[in-house]
């Protein structure tokens, strides 16, 4: 008797496994499940996620639950799961997910654009939302798809700026004002080095590493590393391997690399010497910057001893592009929270509370957004900047933005590119081999012709 | 009395159907594809139609010319055989103190733990770890080293290739010398302990019964250690992915990150991976059979020679 409970037991836990892998294989889109209450949300950062828990709280009768899977794009591994998730479908796929800069690209306009549902297709009025919010002209040409229909937004603008530290400007220069230390670093990248010698001397390094320049570089070449299917390398970023070398060559940072343990203490004086500055848009001062300063309030290590200035050149780096799947079932509900996301902006809207820390209620952290409108009637004082209005410098930063040098292999590209440039800069390889190796790199990993 | 006997037998079938269903759905299955897949134009993604090509293995061939590909094989090698003469030479060390009849090691338990537990923690935690404290101008190696005055500027570990390829070793080194070490002195418990007695009363050293006694007996546990930390080496993927990318200038690229990158990092040249997997396929059968050929018990294939001309023998004396 027990036996057979035991082999009744046993088949039915065969039966119930092999159920759960014949289900798992069954993801045609024909047989899609009626209406479901749920929206699955994939992205890189909690933020989209918890803009949309907030949206719920603000909005009782929006009843839908958010199902959040949220994936860090270090190391690359967002994409490859994104792109499985998206390519697999079923009712388990994405319905609306989230783009960085550094590939939104692909989802928008390459390989994975079929996925994306086009704005107006979600209910959104998208011409006349777009002129009302005076949404930044690069956020939308990253966001139309080749078929010229908008299908992506972000809700930052990141144009960027140079912050630098008003104690050692003051020490080098005899003034922290905005207004003069942007006619010491720049324009142009010759005053920049100007300004990297006479900080050398007196023993400060401009910037902590060569990822820092990078961003500026990269966000400032007029064409990206694709032309005509075919590898091209910009002026501009090819020069970066000269300004690596002389960079290291001449003492003029610290050596670090970006986003590594040395980088980070060099925000809070803990580095070999200290740092002048660091270029990056809004969220950095932020998200990293506020944070590794080794204080929370001014006086505490280096925070409020903080400023920005227009850059030597202009760049944008990084921000968020919200796209919805064009297979979803509930394209109303996305419309519904893009639309406040993205495209509102009411004092009620997304880019309202964000632009101005109360999103959470008030004391919460300031960001640059996209919508101009909003930017106009928000405030962008920061303790942390030593009371200066960051919206000052930040929001002409976004019109030096470009769309058009981004390709969507950049996030690839870029490691390889940076690895060989870090390979001439620490005197390991010729300029000519550098070069070489970069593009065999590229040509053998991603198949594209080098010209 | 019994009239009927009991057939444990399908209880083992029944048991080991979920095993068998899961291999063929989640093992078989993508291998097959794999195959497949490598002698067609599949790339890009979201794609699953896929046509064969008319020249079959162009695929083969243009890994087989990328020189990438090349180098990150040269890497694995490299880094595999860095990784695996010290951890055996080490493994076989322990073996012999920990199996020692004469002195018997203290704490036993506590230090098979101790070196067997880099083994339990996730290979991603120890990348991430070692590129920490590996790190570039400040990190704890550099500050140690200069403390002591061993070097007076933080030296660049992740710039270095030898540096970087030699960590990568090391990882695999420290993370698998305990497991060897069990496995082998699990061999050597195996042994018959007369042996080791009759070796004793004789008067043998230690280092005589070790290499006379222990070593030859081994040869088969050896045989397997050898064969599956090669396997193990020649996939080598999460360590040095996650430690430099692959990086600094593919000092640390190995095969299977190289067959990532064609996969996923941007042009999704799945054909091209699947043609790479393949060829690292081959190339790990044909070294686990040198190996196998290398180190077979040489005294039982002569036993067996020996038996079949003595049936021959036998045979034609019967005929005639």
């Amino acid at each position: 008797m027990k036996r057979n409970v035991r082999i009744i037991v046993s088949l039915l836990l065969v039966a119930l496994l092999s159920v759960s892998l014949f289900a798992a294989g069954q993801t045609d889109a024909g047989t899609r499940a009626p209406a479901r209450k749920v929206i699955n949300v994939w992205s890189f950062t909690d933020e989209v996620p918890k803009m949309l828990e907030r949206y719920k709280e603000l909005n009782p009768s929006f009843d839908y639950e958010i199902n959040t899977t949220i994936i860090a794009t270090t190391d690359g591994a967002y994409q490859p799961a994104l792109d499985q998730a998206l390519a697999a479908g079923g009712s388990n796929a994405p319905d609306l997910y989230c783009a960085e800069s550094a590939f939104v690209l692909k989802y928008t306009q390459g390989d994975a654009a079929h996925f994306a549902a086009p704005y107006k297709s979600l209910g959104i009025n998208v011409d006349a939302k777009l002129k009302e919010a005076d949404i930044a002209q690069y956020t939308v040409d990253i966001g139309t798809n080749a078929k010229g229909e908008l299908v992506g937004l972000g809700y930052q603008a990141t144009g960027g700026a140079f912050i630098y530290r008003r104690s050692i400007a003051k020490d080098v220069w005899g003034t922290d004002d905005p207004a003069v230390i942007k006619t010491k670093i720049g324009p142009g990248w010759d005053k920049f080095f100007e300004a990297a010698e006479a900080l050398r001397r007196k023993g400060y390094a401009i910037i902590s590493g060569d990822g820092d320049i990078w961003h500026a570089i990269e966000g400032s070449s007029e064409k990206g590393w694709i032309v005509d299917d075919k590898l091209y390398v910009d002026p501009e970023r090819e020069a970066f391997l000269d300004v690596a070398k002389m960079m290291v060559d001449r003492g003029y940072h610290n050596d670090t690399r970006d986003w590594t343990d040395a980088w980070f203490a060099d925000m809070k004086d803990a580095g070999a010497k200290k740092v002048f500055g660091f270029f990056g848009p809004a969220w950095l001062i932020n998200y990293v910057m506020a944070g590794n300063s080794g204080g929370s309030k001014p006086g505490e290590g280096t925070y409020g001893d903080w400023a920005v200035a227009e850059p030597p050149v202009g760049f944008f780096w990084g921000g968020t592009w919200v796209i919805a799947n064009n297979n979803s079932p509930v394209k109303q509900a996305l419309g519904e929270v893009i639309e406040w996301i993205t495209l509102d902006s009411s004092t009620s809207g997304l880019q309202y509370y964000w632009a101005n820390g109360t999103l959470f209620g008030p004391g919460g952290t300031k960001d640059t957004v996209a919508s101009g409108t909003v930017m106009k009637k928000s405030d962008g004082t920061l303790p942390f900047l030593g009371g200066q209005d960051m919206f000052d410098v930040f929001v002409p930063a976004g019109q030096f933005a470009s769309g058009k040098n981004k390709t969507q292999y950049d996030e690839s590209i870029n490691i390889y590119w940076r690895d060989q440039v870090r390979s001439y800069s620490a005197g390991n390889k010729s300029r000519a081999a550098a070069l070489a190796d970069f593009k065999q790199q590229v040509a053998d990993n991603l198949a594209i012709a080098i010209r | 009395m019994r009239n009927k006997t009991i057939n444990y037998a399908k209880y083992g079938y029944l048991f080991s159907i979920p095993f068998v269903l899961a291999y063929l759905i989640f093992h078989l299955y993508p291998t097959l594809y794999t195959v497949v897949i490598g002698f067609t134009d599949l790339r890009g993604l979201g794609k699953t139609t896929f046509s064969f090509l008319e020249e079959p293995f162009q695929n083969y061939k243009l890994i087989l010319n990328n020189p990438t590909f090349m180098r990150s094989l040269g890497n694995t090698f490299l880094i595999w055989t860095m990784n695996f003469i010290p951890q055996i030479l080490l493994a076989l060390l322990l073996t012999a103190w920990f199996t020692n009849r004469r002195f018997k090691v203290r704490g036993q338990g506590a230090f098979k733990v101790m070196i067997y537990m880099p083994n339990i923690i996730t290979a991603a935690t120890i990348a991430i770890l070692f590129n920490s404290l590996s790190g570039y101008p400040k990190g704890p190696i550099n500050d140690l080293l200069i403390r002591f005055g061993i070097i007076d500027v933080p030296a660049h570990f992740h710039m270095q290739k030898w540096t970087a390829r030699g960590i990568v070793a090391f990882i695999q080194f420290w993370m698998w010398y305990g497991h060897s070490m069990i496995v082998l002195i699990a061999g050597v418990l195996g042994i018959d302990p007369t042996l080791f007695e009759a070796a004793e009363i004789d008067g043998a050293s230690a280092p005589q019964i070790f290499f006379r006694i222990t070593l030859p007996r081994l040869k088969t546990i050896l045989l397997y250690v050898l064969v599956t930390s090669m396997i193990g080496g020649l996939q080598m993927f999460d360590i040095p992915r996650l430690f430099l990318w692959g990086g600094p200038d593919n000092a640390t690229l190995t095969a299977s990150v190289f067959i990532y990158n064609q996969a996923f990092s941007g042009s999704y040249l799945y054909n091209r991976a699947s043609a790479a997997s393949m060829i690292m396929f081959i190339i790990i059968l044909i070294f686990s059979s040198v190996m196998f050929y290398a180190l077979r018990d040489r005294y039982e294939e002569k036993m067996r020679k020996n038996e079949r001309a003595l049936r021959k023998a036998m045979r034609k004396e019967a005929s005639v």
